[in-house]
């Protein structure tokens, strides 16, 4: 006598059917558990002798479901070929632990599965189901509501995004001292219509102005949307198809609107999948407009002569990581190679790349998934060793999702990199017709360096006063702190190891109290990121439920990403206000 | 019946019914499949000329014999050796029990037998060795079930048979060409049920894979494969 099933079970097995469509139930049939799946994923790499990573054990979970309902054989005979229903709610969360944190549904065992059978789609079909009936991870929730009711991923209010797009349109004038540079809103009957990951929006509005300028110094005839900007989806990530339906159509919709004769995608894997590829079926619509990924249009321009770059101007070496749903899902290994050797002087190759490349560990919505994290980080040695072998100093992607996961795996496993996008390396090697003098970028800011070593602070007020900043310096929390009260800066910078007090119960002092609470914190420290005996900033913050700082920056500075990092963090808390 | 109507019976009627039994199961399994919707792909095709769903789907079926083509079979070449060689020794197999019965002189030279006892033990050996895998390795452990295991040593027991039926000596012993007809009956039987129909649903679970990606400009692989420097 099986157990009683519980509602969210039930649901589940109703919802079954409808999931599974031809392709997936002959894919289903067709897999022999030959396990040469198994060591072509990076989780099983960075996870020897576990095998419930493994990828044909991952696909079973979708298909006990199968066999148990769908397949007769598997009624009759149900322990005989591996079939299995549910019955409780902790055999649904143990599904979920498996299909959430224990895959990135990059595809790689896919493409290397002799029968064809495409076990990141089962993966997708099973987190779906989950959906359905609410078992899922905190962070997929949280992102799915925010794209199903404000419209976008991350939450961003449209007087945010207009704002930021605003202030972008702002710098570009004065930073090309250009006042013809527009950010377009609407505009009609443009030959492109330009679309984003919000994330650009939140935490890296440089690349919309980047893009902007290369539009600009293209000639292009284009504009943003007010709706349907974002072309992220996250119905590709937690397997909700009409989540995915809705998302794509906003973005379809608006762009018909404004009569826009092509969409361009900025640079993004999931993104670019969804509304390209996935969208349409979803939607179950045909599409009237052509769409293409910005890489595509940045390398157009550059092969048209529209736009004129100089490769010197990007001298360090620089690897390419190719974005699992560029490279295996949408064919796109290319075009990224062939802009990266006209607008870089030294291109190394990673190996394996293009659809053999190792996922960055941050697809398939993982960066939601913060309970995942230390797995994450794990299996992301597989991608940190082909980093790591490359030699470069900068790895390019296409994609923000792989930025954050590189970026993760960067600090974790304490890389000499930087993660840049395609279109930040374009635009820095533009050679535009009259480059005048940059902005200096922090120009009208107010940052307090708060370090124990008078050196450092003598260094780092310099690089901040360079960009325009103006600068205050305390050696210890008490004097922060009272400069603090007496000037309230635009930002800090926290060293953590301090005489007497910490930065740790400084960071507590400041969090606590309302009026400094929004102050933005950069972590500069040789403990930035890995927690150590002397300092555990990560486990302390987490203790005491205090969000994360606005940034980490590891001793000894890179200069650049200092100035970067601080520039965003201030643009950002500027936004807000 | 004589020991020859009994071989007879199991080279004939026993292996029509068998056929027969076999084609109802597929045809029901057919209608079955197709209660499935298929998918559809609305979006644009890729605009690489060089790619398209036909293609992408005809490299996909071509896959399976392009070793160089995936790195799951790349990195282990034996077991794709082992593969190539245990699923020739099961076609020859077949072929043999059509015509053991309907064309004995097609392989009846010494040649012949030689090469098809040497497929066949080879095959033997490689279903032992792969058993042997299933049974140890944990991870082939965790994904396998019972099916799993019966269908290969079915598979070993079957080709060994092949190995002793071969030469297509029924006197003085005629038990291993009984023994192999009988089996290759509940083969034809088993096999609908088993994992061993994957012969019939991987070349569609392929050729959908390959449309799908050749119509997405991902098939053939763009830029070929560089796993070294």
């Amino acid at each position: 006598m099986p157990p009683k099933r519980s509602n969210k079970a039930q649901e589940l097995i109703q919802r079954l059917p409808i999931k599974i469509n031809r392709q997936a139930m002959l894919s289903l049939e067709a897999c022999v558990h030959c396990g040469l799946c198994t060591d072509q994923c990076h989780y099983v790499l960075a996870n020897p002798g576990d095998p419930t990573y493994a990828p044909a054990y991952k696909a079973d979970k979708l298909r006990k479901l199968f066999k148990a309902h769908l397949d007769w054989t598997g009624r009759v005979f149900p322990s005989w070929v591996g079939a299995k229903s549910v019955y409780t709610d902790e055999e649904l969360e143990e599904i979920k632990d498996v299909v959430f944190g224990k895959c990135t549904n990059c595809r790689r065992c896919s493409l290397n599965c002799p029968m064809g059978v495409d076990m990141a789609s089962f993966n997708r079909i099973a987190r779906g189901l989950l959906v359905h009936v609410g078992v899922m991870p905190e962070g997929v929730a949280v992102v799915a509501k925010d794209q199903w009711e404000i419209g976008n991923q991350m939450g961003v209010l449209p007087e945010d995004y207009r704002d930021t797009l605003e202030w972008m349109e702002g710098e570009l004038r004065e930073e090309y001292n250009d006042p013809s540079i527009r950010i377009p809103v609407d505009k009609m009957d443009t030959d492109v219509v330009y679309t984003i990951n919000p994330r650009e929006v939140k935490y890296d509005p440089r690349t919309i102005a980047e893009a902007a300028a290369i539009f600009h110094f293209a000639g292009e005839n284009w504009t943003m949307a007010s709706k349907g900007w974002d072309m992220t989806n996250f119905g590709l990530f937690n397997g909700d198809d009409e989540l995915g339906a809705a998302v794509a159509e906003r973005v379809y919709d608006s762009a018909l609107c404004l009569r826009g004769k092509k969409l361009v995608i900025s640079e993004c894997g999931h993104g670019f999948r969804s509304t390209r590829c996935e969208g349409p079926n979803w939607a179950k619509r045909d599409v009237p407009f052509e769409m293409e990924s910005s890489v595509v249009t940045m390398l157009r321009y550059i092969k048209e002569g529209r736009i004129k770059v100089d490769k010197n101007k990007n001298s360090e070496p620089v690897t390419y990581h190719d974005s699992c749903n560029n490279a295996r899902s949408c064919g796109m290994t290319e075009e990224p190679r062939e802009l990266l050797n006209l607008v870089c002087s030294d291109f190394r190759e990673m190996y394996p790349n293009r659809a053999e490349n190792f996922c960055c560990t941050g697809g398939g919505g993982a960066m939601s998934m913060s309970e995942y994290a230390p797995r994450r980080l794990k299996s992301g040695k597989i991608k940190a060793d082909q980093l790591r072998a490359t030699g470069a100093k900068i790895v390019v992607t296409s994609c923000h999702n792989c930025v954050d996961g590189l970026f993760d795996l960067i600090r974790f496993y304490k890389l000499d990199m930087q993660v840049k996008l395609l279109v930040n390396l374009v635009s820095s090697a533009l050679v535009v017709p009259v480059r005048p003098l940059r902005r200096r970028l922090l120009e009208g800011f107010r940052i307090l360096v708060l370090d124990d070593e008078p050196d450092v602070r003598v260094y780092l007020g310099k690089i901040f006063q360079e960009q325009g900043a103006e600068v205050m310096e305390a050696p210890d929390t008490s004097q922060a702190l009272r400069i603090i009260r007496a000037q309230k800066p635009d930002l800090l910078t926290l060293d953590l190891v301090l005489p007497k007090r910490t930065g740790e119960k400084l960071y507590w002092d400041l969090k606590k109290e309302e009026r400094f609470a929004s102050i933005p914190i950069i972590v500069v420290s040789g403990y930035a990121h890995i927690d150590s005996p002397k300092i555990d900033f990560h486990g302390f913050i987490a203790e005491k439920n205090l969000p994360e700082p606005e940034g980490f920056i590891e001793k000894p500075v890179d200069v650049e990403k200092l100035i970067q990092t601080v520039y965003s963090v201030l643009a950002v808390a500027k936004v807000k206000d | 019946m004589g020991g020859d109507g009994v071989l007879r019976f199991a080279e004939n009627e026993l292996q029509i019914g068998a056929l027969i039994f076999m084609v109802v199961v597929y045809a029901l399994k057919i209608r079955w499949i197709l209660n499935f919707p298929a998918g559809r792909d609305r979006q644009a095709p890729a605009s690489d000329p060089g790619r398209s769903g036909p293609r992408g789907a005809r490299r996909s079926l071509l896959q399976i014999a392009m070793p160089w083509a995936m790195g799951s079979t790349r990195q282990h070449p034996l077991l794709y050796a082992q593969f190539a060689l245990f699923h020739i020794a099961v076609a020859a197999s077949i072929a043999m029990s059509f015509l053991i019965p309907y064309a004995p002189g097609t392989i009846a030279s010494r040649p012949a037998v030689i090469a098809l006892r040497v497929t066949f033990a080879a095959a033997v050996f490689i279903g032992i060795a792969r058993l042997f895998r299933r049974v140890r390795d944990p991870y082939m452990r965790a994904i396998s079930t019972p099916d799993d295991y019966f269908s290969l040593a079915l598979l070993i027991v079957w080709l060994a048979l092949s190995f002793l039926a071969a030469p297509n000596q029924p006197h003085p012993r005629a038990w291993p060409l009984l023994a192999y007809f009988f089996l290759t009956a509940f083969f034809l039987a088993y096999v609908p049920f088993s994992k061993i129909s994957h012969y019939l649903y991987y070349p569609f679970a392929r050729w959908y894979l390959g449309r799908t990606l050749g119509y997405r400009g991902v098939y053939p692989l763009r830029g070929g494969v560089e796993i070294h420097p």
